[in-house]
């Protein structure tokens, strides 16, 4: 009898499982992987993640090496077990950063409106006019050597980069919630500015800024591998797996496959991401945006 | 509200927007808490050298008397000089940009076919197979990092079937058969980075023309499906697809960075990455403020076309 009883609530998340769009599982179960692998990378890896002489550096791939060996004799699938927590921890907090930053300052310009609201939207609008990498980089540049390097520089980059991107986003889903009776009702009730943003507009909006927020981390290790790639991302030998594919690629011609470990787990991260995001806009109705 | 007060007010806001550009690169690079040239060098920096940069910048000079200064020269277009070479900016940037220029219109022309050529096979075979594996395509490519594409291209078409040439380094003196070998590589990476985006979204717009009332009139005429397809129904999906390329040309110029950086084309962006790594700030400023000109000019243009090709934007904003 107590199986019978229990069985509703099984079956129910089971069926909300099932009624999920194709894409979604598929970007969930790629996450979720994901997950896993950076819980194990952080714990144990085969080798340390810079220890030298591992093996024959470039010695290609083996049973004990199954993503090669780099240039000074590290083991590549050592350091990509690693690297996995790296990418994902600073994608979350970069991309987390930017969302409160983005949310808090867009609801409230589209809801106060006025000059708070012009002011706003044309620093907005300088900041997205700047290409995102190079005003990732010039912030990098200006932030000095002491911070080069550093993961907290990084996830402030991250956040600083995407704020005026999701602030637009919030501002529109703000101004279009404001015109709503329960907007007028609670101002009525004679509630602050605060509360009304956040207790009637912010729940309101949660769909679009979920979507917004699954948008933004699809891209985020996409952003700091490049950054990483271009030698202004985390310091060496931290493992990250943008830094992973610069540092090999050199070395392309003699052994290929300490690249395509890194790119591929970057690679089929941001799939999973993308899936996710996918599906998860379709659930609640909303249209994400490609790009910009 | 008239065309022409609608462009004039365009124009305006984007010199307003270029402005505050210029403020914040300023005040990000040179007037945050703390000594700039310390910043620069670093802590190991010698008294000498610290002494020299502060008298290259004119950091003795109060800030708003700088950016002033800097403001004033760039818009009467002397741009200042670079530090690291002591050259002339203007004369530095001026053949890196006809580079990018090149390769970005080389680019554009394999965009064209490649952004096309798929949606409108998907648009027309809607729900078949062939729009389901081109989507699926599409979704990788989207989520593949640009310079682990650039990498793969060159593993793929330079190592693995040494077709072309790994490194895009050209020169004056290189011939047009040659430069063009060059940037086939590096054209192809930008152009597939800026289709996959542009793919989709005309994709949709193509579809909904397609069902449209004045599409249904053209067949029910008995106009040719080609001639329907065409001249009537593309013209019209274009539209929404412009928009989104300029939108992601803050993407695409960092993407000819990355690009260029992965094949050593001597271009814009591989300017930038240097004038970054040697803290050049004098041409870190300047290139930084036409990549932001160059984005901004793109959207004015884009949002006049769209008012051009689609006479009722023109009531409704």
């Amino acid at each position: 009898m107590t199986l019978v009883t229990s069985t509703p609530s099984r079956r129910f998340s089971t069926d909300r499982w099932r009624a999920t769009p194709g894409p979604f599982k598929v970007g969930v179960v790629i996450l979720a992987a994901h997950a896993l692998f950076a819980v194990i990378g952080a714990l144990w890896a085969p080798y340390g993640f810079a220890e030298m002489g591992a093996g024959l550096p470039l010695s290609g791939i083996s049973w004990g090496h199954p993503m090669g060996l780099d240039q000074i004799g590290r083991d590549v699938f050592s350091r990509f077990m690693h690297g996995a927590h790296i990418v994902l921890l600073l994608s979350f907090a970069g991309t987390m950063l930017g969302m409160v930053a983005g949310t808090t300052l867009g609801l409230l310009s589209g809801y106060v409106g006025g000059w708070f609201d012009a002011v706003t939207q044309r620093v907005v609008e300088a900041m997205i006019s700047i290409p995102f990498l190079a005003l990732a980089l010039v912030m990098i540049i200006a932030a000095g050597p002491a911070l080069a390097g550093t993961p907290v520089l990084i996830v402030f980059v991250v956040g600083l980069v995407y704020a005026p991107r999701i602030t637009r986003i919030a501002r529109a889903a703000a101004m279009e919630i404001a015109t709503r009776e329960y907007v007028a009702v609670a101002e009525l009730r004679g509630e602050g500015t605060w509360s009304i943003v956040f207790r009637e507009i912010l729940p309101n909006a949660a769909n679009v800024l979920l979507v917004e927020f699954s948008l933004r981390l699809s891209y985020a290790p996409i952003l700091i591998g490049a950054l990483g790639f271009l030698g202004f991302g985390i310091r060496p030998p931290t493992p990250e797996w943008g830094l992973m594919i610069s540092e090999n690629r050199n070395l392309l011609i003699a052994s290929p496959v300490t690249v395509f470990g890194p790119g591929l787990g970057l690679a089929s991260l941001v799939i999973g991401f993308n899936l996710f995001t996918d599906g998860l806009s379709r659930m609640l109705g909303q249209r994400p945006v490609a790009g910009a | 509200m008239s065309v022409f007060r609608l462009l004039a007010s365009r124009i305006l806001l984007s010199a307003l927007t270029l402005l505050l550009v210029s403020i914040l690169i300023f005040l990000i690079l040179e007037a945050l808490p703390g000594d700039v040239a310390t910043r620069i060098l670093g802590r190991e920096a010698t008294a000498k050298a610290l002494e020299v940069l502060r008298s290259q910048l004119h950091l003795d000079q109060p800030a708003f008397g700088r950016y002033s200064q800097w403001l004033g020269d760039f818009l009467r277009g002397d741009l200042g000089v670079s530090i690291a070479t002591g050259r002339p900016i203007a004369d530095v940037l001026g053949p890196r940009i006809v580079n990018t220029l090149l390769l970005s219109l080389f680019a554009f022309a394999i965009y064209l076919v490649l952004a096309l050529v798929p949606a409108v096979i998907q648009a027309v075979n809607r729900g078949k197979p062939i729009d389901n594996v081109i989507s699926v395509i599409t979704l990788l490519l989207l989520s593949l990092p640009d310079f682990l594409l650039a990498t793969m291209l060159l593993f793929l078409f330079a190592v693995a079937v040494p077709i072309l040439p790994a490194l895009a380094t050209i020169s004056e003196n290189s011939t047009w058969q040659e430069m063009l070998r060059a940037m086939v590589l590096p054209a192809v990476t930008l152009a597939i980075m800026m289709a996959v985006y542009a793919i989709r979204v005309l994709r949709d717009s193509l579809i909904e023309v397609l069902r449209s009332d004045y599409v249904r009139l053209a067949e029910l005429k008995g106009l040719r499906p080609r001639a329907v397809l065409f001249r009537h129904a593309l013209p019209n999906a274009i539209v929404p697809a412009l928009n989104v390329t300029a939108l992601n040309l803050g993407f695409l110029i960092g993407g000819v960075v990355i690009v260029e950086r992965v094949f050593s084309y001597p271009g814009f962006g591989t300017l930038l990455i240097d004038a970054l790594q040697l803290r050049d700030i004098p041409l870190i400023k300047a290139t930084v403020m036409i990549s932001a000109a160059v984005y901004v000019a793109a959207n004015l243009v884009a949002d006049v076309l769209a008012v051009l090709l689609q006479p009722r934007l023109r009531t409704s904003r």
